[in-house]
Parts: structure tokens; C-alpha cells; sequence
């Protein structure tokens, strides 16, 4: 209590001292009086009053030892050097701004990708007591959370011991008609217990309960805040309001908190509605309809690891149990899946596991930028503190404490890091949400990346980590300094060599982050130059869907009336649908029988499976090889025929002639009339599927898909000016048709590989600025020792250099830090570069093509940097150098 | 040449001087609670006195120490005027500077006679 005391006391002393100087050293003089006269008194001779003088001490020194006591001295030197540091930086107005802006441009970038780090990956969900939540799925090959049947989530909900409720989820776009107004809104189906699980009260009437689930005339729906304040102006009269889907009538009951938007991280739903609502009968009961992402809420006391186990050992029994006896390949399939549980705290993020790996990538790219520019603040500091040496040596000489000076350059760092620290936070709050927009690349993603509580400890971090590298080597350096004059050329020599180890240093993660910006061009070019297997430009695409259900007859009709009025649109060239366009989607995966093939036991049987309307493959610009096209003679009633791709027809048929044979696909058999070329469906990277395509007529109504993406091919100009006319054409086809999305196919294709994009396109940015920022640092340093050194080169031009020589001289300058710094970057390159080979398309890491062109880059940069010093020091006139101090 | 005990504090003998901060602690309560107020080179002669000049205490130690006694709340210091009618700080033990002075003469006891039973155990 009496030390707490005590510092309280001592603080407050430091801000406001209650005893001020004056009133210790009157106490002090007293007892100097005093024992000066005892002594007197003791011994009268001269030097008695001297001696007890002597004993007591000094009075400075004891002045010293009063004031540490009386206030905390860390807490008053850390005053006094921010005071110092104040000045100097006000100083040098110039060289402070470039350092801050220096720092705050590397940390801001920094945090800026850590907000998209942490709104992806590291976020929770904003619910009661997130950690406590679970994701239950079956587990992809990859190892991450996939969808389950609604059986399984069944199976789970009624066994799965340590969770205490769990939900299931199926999210969609759905049409939706209010009030005679229709929009397309984003639709989660959620079964009864959700808004238990997740602990949520409504913000407006009530929620939804494991009572709705039960089928009734007008079942409840659930508006969430947004949509609520979107479509109602948060009016209370929404509650009640009927709002139909595809013919099914819902009640509105209640809103959703605000701040709430979904348990899918990025998705910003409108409506929840009840699942068992939304369901048909084979969705429900099917135990392959993997639709389903299930949550659930952990018992007290349990962990995930358990539910983990359990969910485990459940689905492996109920595999053994039910998977039924057939193709030996397809049983061994079946039986390989596996379930488990992970943590549920941010909710189901598909998210994740698509960006993260981009963005880790981005976090190292500017880890190294911030780095580089320590390094650059360090090369600066340190020119600046050789400049003030003498300070430095005057300091020691009277007593100073070399860890005393070395905190106050310290201190100096941390002022500049807090500064770019702050400036940085700013630049992040302000760029990420840009960079997020980048990622997301058109797509409909919500996500918050404004900074919160991780975003500002981070920052802090990476700011004193900042000062440290960057402020380190010169505050130590600084105090190495030998107080002798004599031999102050070592000091000077040691400062030489560490400026140009600081240089090397930045040419090193100059190289890697060059590398990196060639590998990621590389892989961009290397995806844009794929033979896509189609013509992609001056093609719009569109997804089409109705707002009420039609019976598969009038569909079909709506479809290819829809078709023909495409056709006849003035301007358009062609125009085709199919369910799945190259790079825009997956193929359904079927198992397939070819006439005259036999499979062997451990072959697959799947092939990739598309429905396509007449004229669809000189609408896309995919030739056909042999055979035709489907056409208006291709009718449902008509004999089942189908088209496969050029892969399909030399696995089966090897250098046969495809035509005439049979394909049997769910029982139905189909006739070979075409053959085309290959075209990249899955994506620009994957090999290229077997593929057969049927015509949409003759596919069973209930396989329908519920839209299909139709494309029209301009004759000339922009793809887009059709829209206007398009979305007139499609409500005259029929008046319940609406346009959901129309882009251009180069923008197709331009989203499928968004994260190359990016990353070409941060890396080469960054890669350049790298270049830039090395070449500056390098600039910097000649010019300083060049500045230094003009007695020394005055010298040698006055006993006879040639100014080529003198040249020779700087480059030989140059070569020491150009060369060091490549050799280390490129090794650094290829230890680091290996985590990128998954990303990479075209390119190795490892290739030395890229590695000449960064060496080579780097060396450009360099000879560009020493032109000006080089040239400087080839014109030095003896006369002028030697009169030089 | 009996040996005299400077009593002052230097930069690098911080370790050194916790120990002694305690042992002045103890000295300096000891005298108040004996002689009542006293001013600070009163307190220093007093010291000097009794050990028969082994303890001769500087201005940078014994002051700050006060100090720090004051700061924990175990003295008080007011001004007033000595005798020879000169302006002084006095310092005067409180009732929480007695019970620590207790407690400390306790320990200190029992700390000198374990250490002694040990020295000088005959086995």
C-alpha cells in the first residue's frame, strides 16, 4: 500500500512537484551550514569546515538525487527528449516530411491489408457469444466445411451430443413481389432454431421459431435491418405486409437487429424465410442434395474438438450403414467422404478460403515495402547523424550516458513511426475500402474493413517495429563515436559501411519484390493468352429469370420465343443460352455409359454434363469439328441426340469417328451428331473436361435448371448498349421475365481471374515503387559520400585521375552495393517465392528468365542513380576540392 | 583504522543500494520515533553519535530517503525554526511509520539471530 502510495505521489510530483527545487536546496544549504559550523566547532582549523563540506556531498549532486526521488525520471527524460525531438524535426521541415510520409505510406499500406485480413478471415460473427458456435458440413477434398443433405443436418441436429442446437441454412436470389413492386432479393431459407442459436432479438415484432417451420397458409418471413430500411424506409407498416416468391405467399413478422446481416460472411441478406417452407419434397428427403450449411451452438463445456469427433464418427456410421452396394469405384467414392466440425465464430466463409491465400500473399508484399522504407528512414538517419557527431561528441565528452543519448535518437524514431503510424491509419481507412472493391471485382459481397480494435493494435505494432529497424542502427551508431578526435576517421569509416550495407539491404528486398511482380505479370499474361476455345469479344451475357414458376411446357416455349426475339434485336449477331457458360460456372457432373467402351473398375465414369439451346456454339465462337449444331429439328419429341467435345470423342472413340455412337446418361440415351472443340468451362487453369451438351428441349422437366444465361454476340460496338433494349424485350416475351445480370463476356472472364489481376497489378505497382525507392536510396548515399569526399577526389584529379577513372571509381561504389544486394535478394527470392506456386500460371518460381530481367531492372535503376554523382565526381576541378572543408 | 561506512548512493550500485534503502529506512524511523521531530543534519549527527562515527550519512542519500519516507506516507515534514532561529524542514514519524518501524524491528531481529545461529553453528 505504502509503495502504491509512494507512486502516486511521484507522478503526480512529475506533472505538478509540490516541493520545487528552490525549497530542497534551502534544506540542502542548511546542513552544509550546519555541519560546516559543527566542524568548526570540533576542530578550529582552516580546512575542518572544507572537509565536513567535502563529506556531505555536493549540493548539485544531491539537488540530482532529490529530483529523482521526487518524480519518476524515466517519465521526465521521455518529456525532455520529445521536447528535443519537437525541435529538431521542425528543424528539418524537408527531411521530417519525407520520413513521415515514407513510414505512413508503408504502414498504411500494411494496415490496409490487414482490414481486409481481418474482415475476411478474422471477423465474428456480431452475435451472442460467437466462439461458442460450430460449423458442421461434410469436408471437401480440400479439406474445408462443404454443404450437407437435409438428412444429414437432420442426422446431425438429433445426435450430435455436445452442441445444444443447431440450424441449417440454403441461401439464394429469389424474385420477390411487395405491393405490386418486384426485386430480386437475396433469400437465407433457415430452419427453426436459428435466431436461437445465433442469440438474436428483433429490433421490430418477432423472429422466427421451430413453430413456423410448421407449413401453414402464409407462412412468417423474417426482413433484416437493411433491407427493412431499403425497401420500407424502416416504416413500422412493414410488419404484416405480404410479400410472395415464385407464387408462394410469406407475412412479414419481424426485423433483425441493425448490424446483423448474415451467418455467411459478405453475403447481405434481405429476407429469411422458413426452410421447410422453401423446400419440395425430393430437396428434403434426398440424401444428395447438398444444400445445406448447418451451425450450431456448442453445450457449455464442450469444445469443438469434441464436436469434431462426434460429427465424425456420425457420418462414418451412417455411410457404412447406407451407402448402397453398386459400381465398385463409385462405392469407394461414396465411402471416402468425410464430416467433421470446425469453429463457427465467423460464421460460414466461403470467403476465406477464396481470398485469404491472395491476401497473405499481399500482407508479405508490403511487409516488404514497410521494411524497405525502415531501411531507407535508417540509410537517412544515419547521413544525418553523421552530421551531427559533434553534437554527439560534446554530449559524451561532458558526461552524458551513451544509453542516456542512444534513448533520446530513439526517441526521435518513435516520433516519426507515431507520426506515419497515425498518417498511415488514415491512408488504411481510406484505401481499403477501395482495395476490398478490387477483390470483390462486381460481385455482390458486403463486408465492414473500417478499422476496428485489431486494425489499431496492429498498426501500433507494425509503427514500433518500424521505429526500431529503422531507428536502431543509427542511435547505436551515433554512440559508438570515440570521443578522441584522433581517431575519428574509424568512426566515420564505420558509419561508411554501414550506409552502404543499408543499401545493399534495400536492393535485396527490391529483387524480391521484383521477382515477385515478374511472376505475377507473368502468370496474368500467361491466363489472358489460354485458348479459351471461344470468341469473347462483343458478347453480352445475361441471366434471365421469372418471377412466377411456369409449368416445363410453357417454359420451354417462353425460352425459345425469348430466343427468337433476341435474334431479331437490330444489332445483334447471334444469340444463344445454355445452363453454363465457359468460365462463368460448373458443369454438372454426370456418370456416363458409351456405346462400345467398357470402363475398367477404377476408371471414372463422370463426364461434364451441359444444356444448351440451337445455334449456341457459332453464337460462342466454340467450331465444330465434325457433324452439327443442334436445331429447331432437335424438338423434345424428336430422337434424343447430343454433341461432346473433342476430349470426349478421343477418350471414347481414340481416332474413330465419334458420330453415329451412343451416350447414355440417368437412363437416357442419346446419339452423338457433333463434335467440337475444347473450351475452358471450370476455369481458365483447369484441363479441359470430357463434355457433352444436349439440347434443352429434350431435357427432363424436373432437371430443369431455374434460369439460363443467355448471350448475344453484337455486330459492332459496345455489348452493353443492348441492355436497354434487352430488359424491353425480355418483359414483352413474357411480362413475369426480369434481367438479373447483364455484363460483357470480357468481364466474365476478367472476374474469374480477379485475385491474378490484383495480384499483377499491386505487385508490379509495388515492384516499381520498390525500384523507385531503391534507386533513390542509392542516389542518396552517392551524392552524400561524393559530397564528403571532394578533398580526397580534388586530390587525386590534381596528381593526375582522368575523369574516367573517377567514374571508375563511383561505379566500383555502385558494383559493392548493387551486387550483394541482387545475390541476397535473389536467394531471399527463391526461398520465398516457392509459397507462391500455387498462384503461379505459366511461370515457375524458380525460373531464371525472371530473374535476369529483375537483376537487370535493378541494374538499370542503379546506373540511372549514379549518373548524376558520377558524373559530379568525373567534374571535380582540383582548385575548388582542395579549398573544400 | 576502524572502518567508516559511507552511506552514498552511486549509479551503478543500484542492487546494492536496495539493501541499504531498507537498512537506512529503518535507521532513519528509528531515530524519529526515539528523539520526535528532528530536522535533517540533526538526524545525520544523531546517527554519526550513536554509532561512535561509523555512520556518516551524505546529503544525497539521507535526503531523498526522507523523501522517500514522506512519499509513502511513514514521516511528515513541515517547515520551522530551529533553535539558532534558522528555517529548517522537520520530520516527524506518523502512526503508520510506527507500525512499519515495528514490524521491520521485528524482522530484522529474527533475520539477525537466524544468521547468527547459522555463522556460527558448532554442530
Amino acid at each position: 500500500m505504502a509503495t502504491f502510495r509512494a507512486w502516486i505521489t511521484r507522478l503526480w510530483a512529475a506533472l505538478r512537484p509540490i516541493r520545487n527545487d528552490r525549497d530542497l536546496e534551502q534544506e540542502l544549504r542548511l546542513h552544509l551550514e550546519l555541519a560546516a559550523e559543527d566542524a568548526r566547532r570540533r576542530h578550529p582549523t582552516e580546512s575542518a569546515p572544507r572537509a565536513a563540506r567535502i563529506q556531505a556531498g555536493g549540493v548539485a549532486q544531491a539537488m540530482e538525487h532529490q529530483r529523482d526521488q521526487r518524480g519518476l525520471p524515466w517519465l521526465e527524460d521521455l518529456a525532455t527528449d520529445l521536447r528535443h525531438t519537437g525541435r529538431t524535426l521542425r528543424r528539418n521541415p524537408g527531411f521530417s516530411a519525407i520520413a513521415v510520409l515514407s513510414l505512413a505510406l508503408g504502414i498504411g499500406a500494411n494496415s490496409a491489408i490487414f482490414s481486409l485480413v481481418n474482415g475476411v478471415v478474422l471477423r465474428t460473427l456480431p452475435v451472442k457469444e460467437p466462439d461458442r458456435l460450430v460449423h458442421l458440413a461434410r469436408m471437401t477434398q480440400a479439406g474445408r466445411p462443404g454443404f450437407v443433405s437435409y438428412p444429414i443436418f437432420e442426422l446431425f441436429r438429433d445426435n450430435v451430443r455436445s452442441v445444444a442446437a443447431v440450424f441449417a441454412q440454403s441461401s439464394s436470389v429469389q424474385p420477390v413481389v411487395i405491393d405490386g413492386e418486384d426485386d430480386f432479393v437475396t433469400v437465407d431459407a433457415v430452419s427453426g432454431a436459428y435466431f436461437a442459436v445465433l442469440g438474436l432479438e428483433p429490433a421490430a415484432g418477432r423472429l422466427l421459431t421451430p413453430a413456423d417451420e410448421l407449413l401453414s397458409a402464409s407462412p412468417a418471413a423474417v426482413v433484416t435491418d437493411g433491407y427493412w430500411q431499403r425497401r420500407f424506409g424502416r416504416s413500422p407498416s412493414a410488419i404484416g405486409t405480404s410479400l410472395t416468391i415464385r407464387d408462394r405467399v410469406f407475412t412479414i413478422v419481424g426485423v433483425t437487429p441493425p448490424g446483423y446481416g448474415s451467418a455467411e460472411s459478405g453475403r447481405a441478406t434481405d429476407l429469411m424465410l422458413p426452410l421447410l417452407a422453401t423446400l419440395t419434397d425430393e430437396q428434403r428427403q434426398s440424401v444428395g442434395f447438398n444444400m445445406f450449411s448447418v451451425l450450431g451452438r456448442l453445450v457449455p463445456g464442450a469444445t469443438v474438438d469434441q464436436a469434431n469427433a462426434e460429427v465424425q464418427a456420425l457420418f462414418s456410421g451412417f455411410l457404412q450403414a447406407n451407402v448402397p452396394p453398386g459400381p465398385q469405384e463409385r462405392r469407394a467414392q461414396l465411402l471416402r467422404q468425410r464430416a467433421g466440425a470446425v469453429s463457427g465464430a465467423g460464421g460460414f466463409n466461403p470467403l476465406r478460403d477464396n481470398i485469404a491465400p491472395a491476401l497473405l500473399l499481399l500482407m508479405g508484399i508490403v511487409g516488404l515495402i514497410l521494411m524497405l522504407a525502415c531501411v531507407n528512414l535508417s540509410g537517412l538517419l544515419l547521413a544525418r547523424a553523421e552530421a551531427r557527431q559533434r553534437e554527439v561528441s560534446i554530449r559524451l565528452a561532458i558526461g552524458a550516458g551513451r544509453g542516456r543519448l542512444a534513448r533520446q535518437f530513439l526517441t526521435e524514431s518513435l516520433a516519426l513511426a507515431s507520426l506515419g503510424g497515425v498518417l498511415g491509419l488514415a491512408i488504411a481507412a481510406s484505401l481499403s475500402p477501395k482495395l476490398f472493391e478490387l477483390f470483390v471485382n462486381g460481385r455482390e459481397l458486403v463486408l465492414s474493413v473500417t478499422p476496428d480494435w485489431r486494425v489499431l493494435a496492429f498498426t501500433a505494432t507494425v509503427s514500433l517495429i518500424a521505429c526500431l529497424v529503422a531507428g536502431l542502427a543509427p542511435a547505436l551508431q551515433s554512440v559508438r563515436v570515440n570521443v578522441n578526435p584522433a581517431i575519428k576517421q574509424t568512426g566515420a569509416h564505420r558509419h561508411r559501411r554501414l550506409g552502404k550495407v543499408l543499401v545493399a539491404a534495400q536492393f535485396a528486398i527490391s529483387m524480391v519484390l521484383i521477382v515477385g511482380a515478374t511472376l505475377f505479370i507473368g502468370t496474368l499474361v500467361g491466363l489472358y493468352a489460354v485458348d479459351r476455345g471461344i470468341d469473347t469479344d462483343g458478347v453480352l451475357v445475361m441471366n434471365v429469370r421469372s418471377l412466377r414458376p411456369y409449368p416445363a411446357a410453357r417454359a420451354a416455349a417462353v425460352q425459345s420465343d425469348l430466343l427468337d426475339r433476341l435474334r431479331a434485336m437490330t444489332g445483334v449477331r447471334s444469340a444463344s443460352a445454355a445452363r453454363v457458360l465457359p468460365v462463368d460456372g460448373s458443369l454438372w457432373d454426370r456418370s456416363v455409359q458409351v456405346e462400345g467402351y467398357a470402363f475398367r473398375p477404377d476408371e471414372s465414369t463422370s463426364a461434364g454434363f451441359n444444356v444448351i439451346a440451337p445455334g449456341y456454339f457459332a453464337a460462342i465462337g466454340t467450331p465444330v469439328l465434325s457433324g452439327r449444331e443442334f436445331g429447331d429439328r432437335d424438338a423434345g419429341t424428336a430422337p434424343k441426340v447430343a454433341l461432346v467435345n473433342e476430349r470426349f470423342a478421343r477418350y471414347f472413340s481414340g481416332d474413330r469417328s465419334a458420330l453415329g455412337r451412343h451416350v447414355t446418361s440417368l437412363g437416357v440415351t442419346y446419339e452423338i451428331v457433333g463434335v467440337v472443340r475444347d473450351a475452358k468451362y471450370q476455369n481458365l487453369r483447369d484441363a479441359v473436361l470430357r463434355t457433352m451438351y444436349i439440347p434443352w428441349t429434350q431435357l427432363d422437366e424436373e432437371d430443369q435448371p431455374s434460369s439460363y444465361t443467355y448471350l448475344a454476340r453484337v455486330a459492332a460496338g459496345d455489348p452493353l448498349s443492348l441492355v436497354p433494349g434487352v430488359e424491353r424485350l425480355v418483359r414483352e416475351a413474357d411480362p413475369a421475365l426480369r434481367v438479373r445480370t447483364a455484363t460483357t463476356y470480357a468481364a466474365v472472364i476478367d472476374r474469374s481471374i480477379g485475385i491474378e489481376r490484383i495480384l499483377a497489378m499491386l505487385g508490379g505497382f509495388f515492384g516499381v515503387l520498390a525500384l523507385l525507392v531503391a534507386g533513390l536510396g542509392m542516389f542518396g548515399v552517392l551524392a552524400f559520400r561524393i559530397a564528403r569526399r571532394t578533398n580526397e577526389l580534388g586530390l587525386r584529379v590534381a596528381l593526375g585521375a582522368s575523369p574516367g577513372s573517377m567514374m571508375r571509381l563511383v561505379l566500383r561504389d555502385v558494383a559493392g552495393m548493387l551486387v550483394p544486394g541482387v545475390a541476397i535478394g535473389a536467394g531471399l527470392a527463391l526461398m520465398l517465392t516457392g509459397l507462391t506456386r500455387r498462384i503461379l500460371f505459366g511461370v515457375t518460381p524458380s525460373e531464371p528468365g525472371v530473374f535476369v530481367v529483375a537483376a537487370a531492372a535493378l541494374a538499370g535503376a542503379a546506373v540511372l542513380a549514379s549518373w548524376l554523382p558520377a558524373r559530379r565526381a568525373s567534374r571535380v576541378d582540383p582548385l575548388v576540392a582542395l579549398r573544400h572543408e | 583504522m576502524e572502518s567508516v561506512l559511507f552511506i552514498g548512493m552511486a549509479n551503478r550500485e543500484r542492487a546494492k543500494a536496495d539493501v541499504l534503502q531498507g537498512t537506512l529506512d529503518l535507521m532513519l524511523l528509528q531515530t524519529l520515533a526515539t528523539l520526535g521531530p528532528l530536522h535533517g543534519y540533526s538526524i545525520a549527527a544523531r546517527l554519526e553519535q550513536v554509532s561512535a562515527g561509523a555512520l556518516r550519512i551524505n546529503m544525497g542519500t539521507l535526503y531523498p530517503g526522507l523523501m522517500r519516507l514522506e512519499q509513502r506516507g511513514l514521516v511528515r515534514g513541515e517547515w520551522d525554526v530551529t533553535d539558532s532561529n534558522r528555517k529548517a524542514r522537520f520530520y516527524s514519524i506518523t502512526a503508520a511509520g510506527r507500525k512499519r518501524l515495528a514490524t521491520e524491528k521485528a524482522e530484522w531481529d529474527r533475520m539477525t539471530s537466524i544468521m547468527h545461529t547459522l555463522l556460527h553453528d558448532k554442530g
